[in-house]
């Protein structure tokens, strides 16, 4: 091991260069998987802090986003009538595309009733709708664009005035705006039109068996938040973990290649020292053990200095574009020193061949 | 000097492999997330660009179909149709939705198609026909033969059965496929027989769109008339919009990876090298001929790594949509502009790494066999 370590941090240049490599590769998985876990996070936002634990959809739909859902008229009143139900909140949703600075940005308009539920269950600053000209824009979103309490918004060639601003409610994909539903069913020309209902379960009721009264009704599903929430996450990462995982398998290789690029050389370097070791009768089992620890030695180093990169990037990123939510959760970590171990076994192999060649009496010959 | 520093570079295979292999790889992460984008991009705008329509009329204010919902009473086909110059008026109905095929739940758009429409149309059907019909449904190949469904059997659209009556291709993108219905079906299920979603409009032969465009909005009321070419540049400009600081985010790491592995490469060479630019040194050669020979290096590195990296990518792009139904990377040449210019950073700046190494060697240091 001692051997190991002097062959390795001998030369601090190549050593720090190899070292920063295996952390960047590191940190961009880190940063790949915090990404995900954060949109996972965002996306389940609005049923996270919603009213009640069943949701009600147009039947054959089980996604909040991603799915339009229009229920049966009169399905309100039938959801209201089960036994054991306390309270419905209907909402008509819709994904909009805002021109903002001739941006184009993505935003999930709810319509809802503010004295029955569904809206923003933040409000930093203004209140909340009163009239159908009235909207509560996400913060952060109009913190990028400089828009205001008082300000007005185009939305598909209406005007909006906005009243209050929401907290929690901003994500890299969309951002919530919340209208009156008597809004929304105008602005889509689609008068009466309900989306979905978030039921309030009477106390002492179990949900399950209200979602299931619920479901009997005709042209509607009934399912658990907790249901809506996973397929929804499920959906997010139909569209993006081939992605990532795509980019994720990019990282470890240069990682692999990194340290198997550091190794390599200081093998090849040492060449003679080996084949002193070898002369006085180390075999080359005792070699390959060097060589590895050297590997795993570097790989540890790049992988606690990743760990520590992606943090403070993530911290960076997020200041800066506080739409993004990176998450680092404590067993990424582990994941991270496993990748590092994985990049170390496999860049040991790139040696193997020059030590299994070595002749013992190399060294003698020079 | 120059051959000198290629057969340096070329002498030892391995670490060549290697290091080639790291700048490639580097190269491979921006090049494939550029591709990755732009082929979202591509087929996010494929049905519009493929819909024959040379006018799309949404309700008044709606410039995207992506995420956007437009409503327009049926009237106005009518009113459009009248507009000098229009040739046909096809309206189309359409939403966001779940394709139940055998055990798979894909999001789609649904598109409900009028009898014999002029545009708008799946305009690769692989199997069947692409007029859906009542009754009927035309769903994307990829998501039926990875549901393992074909011809006649049953799928789940808008909580209703339909029959396959037809396979299309170029459906699919990473969020969603397309699915197609009769308008008719569409309104019953829908609950809305005097709405459509958009107008796709076909013109004169000697008409110009943009013209026709303008007339429209002129003279109907509550509408947007956008040629082809603007709604679909409209419709990759949300995926571009979207994407622009992840992709800057991802890029700048890609960037950082690359030039370390670069930098290291050089480094290392020329780290090995030292005896050689000893003698070099004690045989008259200059700082700058050997500074020239590390700079050869780099660049013949970084030309090879690049060379790599495409040729990966390329590879990756054949591969990727075979695995992934919904995936592919379309690589450009300007993602390969980019690439090359950071290329050339890597270059430069990995060259500029050893520079202290060769200005302090002793030429003595060859002779004292170290």
């Amino acid at each position: 091991m001692l051997v190991a370590r002097k062959n390795l941090i001998q030369e601090k240049t190549r050593f720090a260069l190899s070292v920063g490599g295996v952390a960047l590769a590191i940190m961009l998985v880190l940063i790949l998987d915090g990404f995900q876990v954060g949109m996972y996070r965002q996306i389940t936002s609005y049923l996270d802090h919603s009213e009640g634990s069943l949701v009600v959809a147009q039947e054959g739909v089980v996604n909040l986003i991603g799915a339009t859902s229009l229920l049966p008229l009169g399905t309100r009143a039938q959801v209201e009538a089960v036994e054991g139900v306390q309270g419905v909140a209907p909402i008509l949703s819709q994904f909009v595309i805002l021109d903002l600075h001739d941006k184009k940005q993505p935003a999930y308009l709810v319509g809802y009733s503010p004295e029955l539920g569904g809206g923003p269950w933040e409000i930093v600053e203004g209140r909340e709708p009163e009239v159908d000209e009235e909207m509560v824009f996400d913060r952060v979103l109009a913190e990028r664009h400089a828009i205001g309490v008082g300000d007005r918004v185009v939305l598909m060639d209406r005007s909006y005035r906005i009243v209050g601003l929401s907290g929690g409610t901003t994500s890299w994909m969309t951002s919530f705006l919340f209208l009156r539903k008597s809004a929304v069913e105008s602005l889509l020309l689609s008068p009466g039109a309900t989306s979905f209902l978030l039921v309030v379960v009477a106390d002492g009721q179990s949900p399950e068996i209200i979602r299931d009264r619920i479901s009997r009704l005709s042209g509607v599903d009934a399912m658990l938040k907790s249901e809506v929430q996973a397929n929804d996450s499920r959906l997010l990462a139909r569209f993006f973990s081939a992605p990532v995982r795509l980019m994720t398998a990019i990282a470890f290789l240069v990682g692999v290649l990194v340290v198997g690029l550091v190794i390599y050389t200081a093998t090849v370097e040492r060449q003679r020292e080996y084949g002193v070791l070898k002369a006085l009768g180390a075999r080359n089992r005792l070699l390959y053990k060097v060589v590895l620890a050297q590997a795993a030695l570097a790989a540890l180093v790049g992988t606690g200095l990743g760990i520590l990169l992606a943090r403070a990037a993530s911290a960076a990123i997020m200041a800066a574009r506080p739409q993004f939510l990176v998450v680092m959760q404590s067993e990424m970590a582990g994941r991270a020193i496993v990748i590092g171990l994985g990049m170390g076994l496999l860049a040991a192999l790139f040696p193997a061949r020059v030590l299994a060649g070595l002749a013992p009496a190399e060294v003698f010959r020079r | 000097m120059i051959r000198l520093a290629i057969r340096n570079l070329f002498q030892n295979r391995t670490r060549l492999i290697i290091s080639v292999g790291g700048v490639a790889l580097a190269l491979m992460l921006i090049l494939s997330l550029d591709g990755i984008v732009r082929w979202i991009q591509t087929r996010v705008a494929a049905y519009i660009d493929a819909s024959e329509a040379d006018i799309w009329v949404a309700q008044a204010g709606v410039r995207n179909m992506h995420m956007a919902s437009s409503s327009l009473s049926s009237e106005r086909a009518l009113e459009v149709g009248r507009v000098e110059g229009v040739d046909s008026v096809t309206p189309i109905l359409y939403l966001t939705n779940v394709v139940v095929a055998g055990e798979e739940r894909t999001i789609s758009y649904i598109i409900g198609l009028p009898e014999e429409a002029q545009a708008g149309r799946p305009w690769i059907v692989s199997a069947g026909r692409g007029d859906p019909r009542p009754g009927g449904a035309v769903i994307d190949q990829g998501i039926a033969e990875a549901s393992g469904i074909g011809l006649g059997d049953r799928v789940e659209l808008l909580g209703a059965d339909f029959e396959v009556v037809g396979l299309s291709g170029g459906t699919t993108s990473l969020t969603n496929s397309i699915a197609f219905i009769s308008s008719e079906d569409f309104a019953r299920l829908r609950a809305s027989p005097d709405t459509v979603s958009f107008l796709l409009v076909r013109v004169e032969a000697s008409a110009p769109p943009d013209k026709i465009a303008r007339l429209i909005e002129d003279q109907v009321e509550g509408v947007t008339a956008q040629t082809r070419e603007q709604f679909s540049a409209q419709e990759r400009k949300v995926v571009r919009d979207m994407s622009t600081d992840l992709v800057t985010i991802m890029n700048s790491v890609g960037f950082l990876i690359g030039l370390a592995v670069m930098g290291l490469t050089v480094y290392t060479a020329t780290l090995s090298r030292r005896a050689e630019y000893g003698v070099l040194k004690a045989l008259g050669a200059r700082n700058r001929d050997l500074y020239l020979s590390v700079g050869v290096q780099a660049l013949a590195s970084v030309v090879l790594g690049l060379a790599a990296g495409l040729a990966f990518t390329l590879l990756l792009a054949g591969i990727v949509p075979r695995i992934v139904s919904n995936l592919g990377l379309e690589v450009s040449l300007e993602s390969l502009g980019k690439v090359a210019t950071a290329s050339l950073i890597f270059a430069s700046t990995a060259a500029l790494l050893p520079i202290r190494q060769i200005r302090g060697l002793d030429p003595a240091v060859v002779f004292r066999g170290k």
